[in-house]
């Protein structure tokens, strides 16, 4: 265990999240079995009285997952000068087992947190609750998720050795190893590119499309989350090599750093709020015919997709901007 | 119309203190009419107002305000039904000390979302109606007995509601304060709003103003008249 | 859209004219906030000063020092050795290093004593830091007196005050000649304190280590990043051990805010009620409540920070120094070059006002889900 301040910060925050979905959880399943909206009795008043609390504290939850997040991997990168071999997060991160689940975990959480509130946000709008059972079995579902990522988190900080040789991005993402990252970052570089930017154009023309036509909106959705993986593996692939100017450095947490002006936040944070609001759309897709939506849910996927799309817009144009500014070329 | 159809409500269900305040009560409430609940009290007058408002729902038995169905609502759209539609006057008026008159007549209309600049000149306005608008900056406590009523009145109008209702309005004021108020009731009549009032005060229920008197009694109606 | 911006400025609006009003109630809880995240503040800046002059200090100090050791203990090292161990491929440079402690009894003190590579005193000069300039109020020009290892009695003048960006590095260092500190010190001709070496490749600092190892068995290798490890895990925890006591003042504070929360005022109540009563609904209440939170905490946070930096870059962190510090005596005046971490800031973030919120939130949503007809009862 290494008793750094962020660490014990994050170890704090991720236990507080765990109690509060515990507590919502708890509720969830009173409210899935007692809910009825007919009755006016005292236990019916109690549990809708429940759901602001719940919703209160699944926004917090998002809101500090989504911090929590960034400063893991700003963590991982600062305490990799304990860990001998390891230069940065990478390093860090694969020093134990639990180090890539957690991130993945909270990124996984940060995504469901997010529909979790689009799908309550819709619900708030129909007078009699329409997507109540919906939302708790959703909330059901997040549970296990935040508890696993706590435990990963935290055997993943118990875990750490200061003496423990681990890897570094270069020999991470070098050819002599093997695994998905490497995978990854051993695509050519130029169809990735290719294949970011097409993959970018046509979740644009699609989302454009539904916004004025009203149509298309499944694929759009599913569109948003092909785009959400093809932006991660062509940020290793390759838009990383043209941030660092390094033909062979396929790190994606460096970005995050001030050698490269912090471009990763906002690259980040606009490529998982593009994700989320673009599928949210696709999941409110089938509650279009729910009477008491009828007439608000056009509206609320409209400007959910109108947030995707300038999400997305931003970060192509972020990575356009890292890949011609720097006048560093793969040839 | 507000049509109230066999409603009940009991607190503390399925516990040794539970009571019923309210048991099957049903009438119907005309639009543009005064309407005025008389009984002593506890007999369910408040909790009938309080449901009839939309601020709290019945255990059982449905409410309808115009042709909507209210009961089922989420308390989300019961709020937002009773922002537009109701205007509140409390016994004692229930203002909000340490603000001024012109804060308390605006703080129904906040959560509304409307320009401050034009909520301002609206509660200026409807402040104004009751000749308030010299005290608009005054602090709440500072204000004559009067000029609290007609604060709270203003209160009660500031989202231009279609109803009124007033909770024993004159159960703290001197007959003199009564008869005024029975004078604004009368104003706002004749401007088409309808009114809904509860109380046990002769000045109230004994009055020429009133189309309707429900009288009740241990949570049930046992007359419902013409008024004088 | 605007209507929903309206909206949170009227409730901004309404949420700070009501915290003004309850003056003493929240004046009490903001000074206990305020409190907390100064401490925490003060101990987080604190370390990471001291551990960014650390850093400092060894950036400048070599990639590997070689030193001898007999039986185990640390001796000084035969300058023949640069030549064979220059040699190693990879290597760059190898040079010998002259230095040592002084212990001055008279003060109480431990002196650094050092023989630069190049630009060396003049003779019966030396320079030191403005440590020993304040403790021996001795400035240039002034003659000190030192015992050298022999008993006898050395004089040297002052030749100038060493006044650096970081005095922590070099408060207690005296500069001297080299044939000044084989005299004075007993070094034999022939011999060094130790080796530094320069090296191509930082892959190749455990393979060059082996090497001169075998090539000298009486030899110890010590690598920089070891050092640096050493320093950042030591401090590190420090730091984190102090928090984890100042943990339970944490929990002291969310207990007591969580007792400020809960313990609404009739008058709260039913000023919450009269507001429910009139058109608010619960996450309008919710919503002021957040905003009063939110207000509280920055308030808070900002103040806390602030003070804490005033204490420790300002004041040396006067309070508590001692505590995490614990080394020699000559220190009690070393300033702080003022430096402040993001991530420090975020983490100070995480430990106040995210525990403090997260208290409020059920004693909050209680106050917000008052029956509206409360107030008719």
């Amino acid at each position: 265990m290494i008793l750094h301040p962020t660490v014990l910060a994050l170890v704090i925050t991720s236990f507080l999240t765990s109690l509060m979905i515990l507590y919502s959880g708890y509720y969830g399943i009173r409210i899935l079995v007692n809910w009825d909206m007919g009755s006016g009795s005292e236990l019916q008043l109690q549990l809708e009285r429940r759901t602001y609390l719940i919703s209160t504290m699944v926004g917090y939850l998002l809101a500090l997952q989504l911090v929590s997040l960034f400063l893991f991997i700003f963590t991982a990168d600062s305490i990799s000068s304990l860990l001998v071999g390891a230069m940065c997060a990478v390093g860090t991160l694969s020093a134990n087992g639990f180090g890539y689940p957690a991130l993945l975990l909270k990124v996984a959480v940060f995504l469901l947190a997010g529909l979790w509130l689009i799908l309550n946000r819709a619900d708030n709008q129909g007078y009699d609750y329409p997507l109540i059972r919906k939302k708790y079995l959703l909330l059901l579902f997040m549970t296990p998720v935040i508890l696993a990522e706590t435990v990963c988190q935290a055997l993943f900080f118990l875990g750490l050795r200061p003496d423990i040789i681990t890897s570094c991005c270069g020999s991470l993402f070098s050819p002599e190893a093997r695994g998905i990252a490497t995978e990854m970052a051993g695509l050519p570089p130029l169809p990735t590119l290719a294949a970011f930017y097409a993959s970018a154009a046509v979740t644009l023309a699609s989302g454009v499309y539904f916004y004025l036509k009203g149509r298309g909106c499944g694929l759009f959705a599913s569109l948003n989350l092909v785009h959400l993986v093809v932006t991660v593996v062509a940020i290793i692939s390759v838009v990383s090599l043209y941030i660092y100017r390094m033909p062979s450095h396929h790190c994606p947490f460096c970005i995050l750093q001030r050698e490269y002006l912090y471009v990763g936040y906002p690259l980040y944070a606009a490529v998982l709020t593009g994700g989320v609001t673009g599928a949210g759309t696709g999941m409110l897709l089938p509650f279009r015919t729910v009477s008491s939506l009828r007439e608000v849910l056009p509206g609320m996927t409209r400007r959910l997709s109108a947030t995707s799309l300038a999400c997305t817009a931003f970060s192509t144009l972020l990575v356009s901007w890292e890949v011609l500014a720097t006048g560093f070329t793969l040839r | 119309m507000i049509r109230v159809r066999q409603i009940t409500k009991t607190f503390n269900s399925g516990r040794p203190n539970e009571f019923t305040a309210v048991s099957g009560v049903s009438l119907t409430v005309n639009l543009r009419e005064v309407t005025v609940l008389k009984g002593p009290s506890g007999s369910g007058k408040t909790t009938l107002l309080g449901m009839v408002g939309c601020m709290s729902r019945p255990t059982s038995g449905r409410i309808f305000l115009g042709e909507r169905e209210i009961t089922s609502l989420s308390e989300r759209f019961l709020t937002d039904i009773r922002r537009r539609t109701f205007g509140f006057i409390f016994q004692r008026f229930n203002l909000i000390n340490g603000l001024t008159a012109l804060e308390n007549v605006m703080a129904p209309a906040y959560p509304s979302g409307e320009r401050f600049s034009s909520l301002r000149a609206r509660a200026l306005a409807v402040m104004e109606m009751f000749d308030l608008a010299r005290k608009a900056g005054a602090r709440v406590e500072w204000l004559s007995g009067g000029e609290a009523q007609r604060v709270a009145i203003a209160r009660a109008l500031i989202n231009n509601p279609s109803v009124v209702i007033a909770d024993e309005p004159t159960a703290h004021l001197d007959t003199r304060l009564s008869h005024e108020f029975m004078a604004i009731m009368r104003r706002l009549k004749e401007e088409g709003k309808t009114i809904i009032l509860a109380s046990h005060d002769p000045i109230v229920h004994d009055t020429d103003l009133a189309d309707r008197v429900i009288e009740m009694r241990d949570g049930r109606v046992i007359a419902d008249g013409a008024g004088r | 859209m605007s209507g929903a911006i309206e909206r949170q400025l009227h409730i901004i609006d309404f949420t700070v004219s009501s915290l003004l009003r309850r003056k003493g109630k929240n004046g009490a809880l903001l000074t206990v906030y305020t409190l907390i995240v100064f401490i925490l503040a003060s101990v987080m800046f604190f370390t990471h000063a001291v551990k960014r002059e650390a850093a400092l200090v060894l950036r400048e100090s070599p990639e590997i020092i070689v030193q001898r050791t007999l039986t185990g203990r640390y001796q000084p090292i035969p300058i023949s050795y640069v030549e064979s161990i220059g040699e190693i491929r990879g290597v760059i440079s190898a040079r010998p290093r002259l230095w040592g402690y002084y212990y001055d009894a008279n003060f109480l003190a431990n002196y650094t004593l050092v023989v630069p590579a190049d630009q060396q005193p003049e003779a019966g000069t030396i320079d030191i830091g403005s440590g020993i300039s304040r403790v021996r109020e001795a400035f240039r020009g002034d003659t000190i007196g030192f015992t050298g290892h022999d008993g006898k009695p050395f004089a040297f003048v002052v030749n100038r005050v060493l006044e650096e960006e970081s005095r922590l590095l070099t408060a207690d260092l005296i500069l001297m000649r080299e044939a000044d500190y084989r005299a004075f010190s007993g070094i034999p001709p022939g011999y060094a304190t130790d080796l530094v070496l320069k090296v191509r490749n930082p892959r190749e600092y455990t393979t060059i280590a082996e090497k001169i190892v075998k090539l000298h068995p009486d030899t110890r290798p010590i690598v920089r990043d070891e050092i640096l490890r050493t320093y950042d895990a030591l401090f590190g925890w420090r730091s984190g051990l102090v928090i984890v006591i100042f943990g339970a003042a944490v929990l002291a504070f969310v207990i007591f805010a969580w007792d400020k929360a809960t313990g609404l005022s009739s008058e709260e109540k039913k000023e919450i009620g009269i507001l429910k009563a009139v058109g608010w609904e619960t996450s309008d209440v919710l919503l002021m409540k957040f905003w009063e939170g939110l207000a509280v905490s920055l308030t808070a946070f900002l103040a806390g920070v602030i003070l804490g930096y005033c204490h420790v870059f300002f004041t040396s962190a006067a309070l508590f120094a001692p505590v995490i510090k614990g080394w020699s005596t000559l220190y009690p005046d070393f300033r702080l070059v003022p430096f402040i971490d993001l991530a420090d800031l975020v983490t100070l973030f995480f430990f106040t006002v995210v525990p403090y919120t997260v208290t409020t939130i059920v004693p909050s949503w209680r106050a917000a889900t008052i029956d509206p007809d409360s107030v008719m009862r």
